[in-house]
C-alpha cells in the first residue's frame, strides 16, 4: 500500500472572472495531520470541495489513493470524510436519527450501523444524548455532532473545514481531544482554519494559502527556520535615568534593533547568542541593571505576516 | 435618527438587490390583477362571459321555431354552441367534455304555440347536464325563456293567431276571480283596442322581425304560461348513485393544498442546499440523480397521503363513491401525487433562491389552479384561457378524479388523463435536472 493517500495537483477553479484556486499542488500522507491556514477568500474551502469531489476543478487533478475520483458515486469516496464548516444537521431529528441517515448513505445497515453510530457518539462525548434532538443541542455540542457523522463509515482521510468555528472553549477544546485521538488512531487530516494556535497544537505540517495559491508548505520547524525575522529578547531593567545608552546597543553585531518602554527594553536579535552576550556587556558597561530576560520566538501569525503581508484576519 | 434611518436605507438597499423580490412585489400582482380582471370586467359592453359558456343544441323538430331557439343561442356571445344528435350530446356530457346539452323534441314548435294556451300540450325540452355544473344548468334554463318566447313569436304568433290568443285571453279573463273589477275593466279595453289593430293587419306577422330579446312577461296579473316545460336529466354512468358535489370539492381543494404544501416542501430543499446540508450528503457516494429523485418520491408520497387522506375523509363523512374504477382511481392519485411533486422540483429549480421559488410559485400555483378549474367554473373564462386549460396539469388531474369519483367512468376514462399526466412528469423532471444549481447563489 502506497503512503502517499491525496494527491492534489495544479488545482485551479474559477467562478465567473474571479480565481479563487490558482494551481493549488500538495500531497498528504497516511496518517499526517495538516494544516491548511489563510484568511477567509483565500480558497481553502474552495479546495476542500475540490478534493472531495463536490466540485470539479477547472484544472488540474484529485487523486485518492492512486486513482482520480471519477463522478458522484466514485466508492473511493468513501476513504474521504468531511465536517463541512456548516453544522449539516437534522435539528428536528435525534442525534442518532441524524446518524443512522447519513450513514445509510455509506450503505451502513442494521447492527453495523448502530455500532458505528453509537461508537461515533460514544467518540464525541455525546452517548447521553443520543436521543434529545439536535435543536436542543449547545453550539458546541452540534460541533461535535457535526464531527461524529463524518467518523460513522471510517474513512482514512479527515478533512474539517475550520471545525470550531463558534464553540465556547470547552467544546474547542474537546473537539481538539477528538482531532487528537483520531491521529493516534491513524486517521489522515487536512485540518482548515485560521486560527494559528490550532495548527501549531494539531498538525505537523502547514500550508499557507493566500489570494487561492500555496505561499509555504512545510512542518512547523521548518517554517520558523526559514524566517527572516528576528527573535524578540524582553529586558526588565531596575532603574533607567536616561536613555542615552539605547543608541549604543543599535551599533552592536546581532542586535537589529532596540525599543525602551518604561523600565522595559525591547531588543530585535538576529544572533540569540553572540548578540545578547554583547548587549548585556553593553549593559553592565553603563550602569543598566537588569532584573530579568525573556526571548520569545517568532510565531506562526509573525511567519505569515512576513509572508503574505497581511493578519490572518484581515480576511 | 441617524441610526434609525441608516437602518431602514440598509432594508430598502437589500430588497431592491433582490430582482426576484422586486418582481414578485411589482410584475405577479400587476399580472394576476390584469388577468382577473380581464376574466372578470365588464367593459364594453360586452358579456362578462368572455369566452362563451360551450352548449349542446340537439334539434329533433327542425322547424322554424327550433331553429329560432337555436339560432338565438348561436347569436348570443354568451354561448358557443355546437349542435348535435342526441347520442353524441349525452356522451360529452357523460365524459364532461360539455356542461350541458338542451334537447329540442320533436313536435316542438307545433306544441310551442298552443302550449301557450293548453296547459296539456306543452312541449317538453330535456336539459342533460352535468350534475357538477348546476351554475351553467341554471343559466341556461333561465335563458331558455326569453329565447323561446321570441322564436315562438316571430315565426309563429300571426296577427290572425293574435286576435285568436286576444278572444282566449278575454275568455281567461272572464274566469279570473282574483283579478279586480277595475283592473278587468282596463285590460278589456286595451284588447279590444288590440283586436281593431289587429283587425288591419290579417295574414301577417305580428311583431314583424323583432330584434333584441324579450323582456319581461306581458301582465304580472294575468299570468301569461310559458309555452314549454323543462325536463332536466343529470347525467352518470352509474346510474345506481347520485353526483356527489364533495367529489369535486375536494379534488380541487385537496389538489390547492397539495400544491401548496409541496412548494413549501421545495422551498425547505433550497434552504437545506444554503445551509451546507448538500456539501455533507454529496460528499458521500451518491448521485445528483439519486438525491433528485428521493426528493421528488418523498414529495409524491407526502402528497399521496394527503389525497388519500382526504379522499377517506370525503368517503366516511361526506359519502363520497369511488362509482368508476378503483384502479384507475389510484392510478389518477398516484400520477397527481408525482405531478405535484415534480412541480415543486421545477420551480425550486427555476426559483433558484427560497425567497425566488416561494414568489414564482405562489404565482404559477394559483394561476394553474384558477384555469385548472378548482376555484371557479372554466365556462366564464375567456375562450382561449379555456383552450390554455388543456395544457394545464391541474385540469387533468381534476377531471380524472372527477371521472373516477362521481362520473363513474371506466379504467379506461384514466388513461388519457395518466398519459397527459405522464408527460407532465416527464418536462418538470427534465427542467429539475437541467436547471437545478447544487450550490447557493
Amino acid at each position: 500500500m502506497s503512503d502517499l493517500l491525496l494527491d492534489a495537483q495544479q488545482l485551479v477553479k474559477r467562478f465567473g472572472p474571479r480565481t479563487a484556486v490558482d494551481g493549488v499542488s500538495f500531497t498528504l500522507r497516511r496518517g499526517e495531520a495538516v494544516g491548511l491556514l489563510g484568511p477567509n477568500g483565500a480558497g481553502k474551502t474552495t479546495t476542500i470541495s475540490m478534493l472531495s469531489g463536490l466540485l470539479l476543478p477547472d484544472g488540474g487533478e484529485v487523486r485518492l489513493g492512486g486513482q482520480p475520483i471519477t463522478g458522484d458515486t466514485d466508492p473511493r469516496k468513501r476513504l474521504l470524510g468531511l465536517v463541512p464548516q456548516e453544522l449539516a444537521l437534522y435539528e428536528e431529528l435525534t442525534a442518532r436519527d441524524n446518524l443512522e441517515f447519513f450513514g445509510a448513505l455509506y450503505d451502513l445497515a442494521g447492527a453495523a450501523l448502530a455500532t458505528a453510530a453509537e461508537s461515533a457518539l460514544k467518540f464525541v462525548g455525546l452517548a447521553e444524548r443520543r436521543g434529545d434532538k439536535v435543536k436542543t443541542f449547545s453550539g458546541g455540542m452540534k460541533r461535535r455532532l457535526n464531527l461524529a457523522v463524518a467518523l460513522l463509515h471510517d474513512p482514512q482521510l479527515l478533512l474539517l473545514d475550520e471545525p470550531t468555528v463558534g464553540v465556547d472553549p470547552q467544546s474547542r477544546n474537546a473537539i481538539f481531544d477528538n482531532v487528537e485521538e483520531l491521529r493516534r488512531r491513524g486517521k489522515t487530516i487536512l485540518y482548515t482554519t485560521h486560527y494559528m494556535e490550532e495548527v501549531e497544537r494539531l498538525c505537523d505540517r502547514v500550508i499557507i494559502m493566500d489570494h487561492g495559491r500555496i505561499v509555504a508548505d512545510d512542518t512547523l520547524s521548518g517554517l520558523k527556520q526559514r524566517r527572516t525575522s528576528a527573535d524578540r529578547v524582553f529586558c526588565e531593567l531596575v532603574e533607567v535615568r536616561d536613555g542615552s545608552w539605547l543608541a549604543g546597543l543599535e551599533g552592536i553585531a546581532g542586535i537589529s534593533r532596540a525599543e525602551l518602554a518604561g523600565t522595559r527594553l525591547t531588543l530585535h536579535v538576529t544572533d540569540l547568542h553572540g548578540g545578547l552576550g554583547r548587549a548585556l556587556e553593553h549593559l553592565r558597561r553603563v550602569d543598566v541593571v537588569v532584573a530579568s530576560v525573556e526571548s520569545q520566538s517568532p510565531s506562526l501569525e509573525d511567519i505569515f505576516l512576513e509572508l503574505t503581508g497581511r493578519s490572518l484576519r484581515d480576511g | 435618527m441617524r441610526q434609525l434611518l441608516a437602518l431602514i436605507r440598509l432594508d430598502l438597499k437589500l430588497f431592491l438587490c433582490d430582482r426576484r423580490a422586486l418582481i414578485m412585489l411589482f410584475i405577479v400582482p400587476i399580472g394576476l390583477a390584469s388577468f382577473m380582471g380581464s376574466v372578470f370586467s365588464n367593459s364594453g359592453g360586452k358579456s362578462s362571459v368572455g369566452g362563451g359558456m360551450g352548449i349542446l343544441l340537439v334539434d329533433q323538430d327542425v322547424s322554424a321555431v327550433s331553429r329560432g331557439v337555436v339560432d338565438a343561442f348561436a347569436n348570443d356571445p354568451t354561448f358557443r354552441v355546437t349542435v348535435t344528435n342526441e347520442a353524441a350530446a349525452r356522451d360529452m356530457v357523460l365524459n364532461g367534455k360539455r356542461p350541458l346539452a338542451v334537447v329540442l323534441p320533436a313536435g316542438f314548435g307545433a306544441d310551442a304555440l298552443p302550449g301557450l294556451f293548453d296547459t296539456n300540450r306543452k312541449p317538453v325540452i330535456t336539459l342533460l347536464h352535468d350534475p357538477s355544473r348546476s351554475m351553467e344548468r341554471s343559466m341556461v334554463e333561465g335563458m331558455l325563456v326569453p329565447k323561446v318566447i321570441q322564436a315562438v313569436a316571430q315565426n309563429g304568433l300571426s296577427a290572425d293567431l293574435g286576435r285568436d290568443f286576444i278572444r282566449r285571453g278575454l275568455t281567461n279573463l272572464d274566469r279570473a276571480t282574483q283579478v279586480g273589477a277595475r283592473d278587468q275593466q282596463l285590460y278589456r279595453s286595451m284588447m279590444e283596442r288590440a283586436d281593431e289593430f289587429l283587425a288591419t293587419r290579417t295574414n301577417r306577422s305580428l311583431f314583424g322581425s323583432a330584434k333584441g330579446p324579450t323582456t319581461g312577461s306581458p301582465a304580472k296579473e294575468f299570468n301569461l304560461p310559458l309555452p314549454f316545460v323543462t325536463k332536466a336529466e343529470a347525467l352518470v354512468k352509474n346510474t345506481k348513485s347520485e353526483y356527489n358535489g364533495y367529489a369535486h370539492a375536494f379534488a380541487g381543494m385537496s389538489l390547492q393544498f397539495v400544491l401548496m404544501s409541496l412548494l413549501e416542501s421545495s422551498v425547505g430543499l433550497l434552504r437545506e442546499r444554503e445551509s451546507g446540508m448538500f456539501r455533507r450528503l454529496r460528499a458521500a457516494p451518491l448521485s445528483r440523480g439519486t438525491l433528485l429523485l428521493a426528493k421528488g418520491l418523498s414529495y409524491a408520497i407526502i402528497g399521496l397521503l394527503s389525497l388519500g387522506g382526504c379522499f377517506a375523509f370525503a368517503m366516511v363523512v361526506f359519502g363520497v363513491r369511488i362509482n368508476g374504477s378503483w384502479p384507475g382511481f389510484i392510478l389518477c392519485l398516484v400520477l397527481t401525487s408525482l405531478m405535484s411533486a415534480a412541480l415543486g422540483l421545477a420551480l425550486a429549480a427555476l426559483g433558484r433562491t427560497p425567497a425566488g421559488t416561494r414568489g414564482i410559485g405562489i404565482a404559477v400555483v394559483l394561476l394553474l389552479l384558477m384555469v385548472g378549474g378548482a376555484w371557479v367554473p372554466t365556462f366564464i373564462l375567456p375562450r382561449w384561457l379555456q383552450s390554455a386549460a388543456l395544457v394545464t396539469p391541474t385540469r387533468w388531474a381534476l377531471d380524472s378524479l372527477d371521472a373516477m369519483t362521481w362520473r363513474g367512468l371506466g379504467f379506461d376514462a384514466a388513461l388519457a388523463p395518466a398519459g397527459v399526466m405522464l408527460g407532465f412528469i416527464a418536462l418538470f423532471a427534465t427542467i429539475t435536472w437541467l436547471r437545478f444549481r447544487w450550490t447557493a447563489e
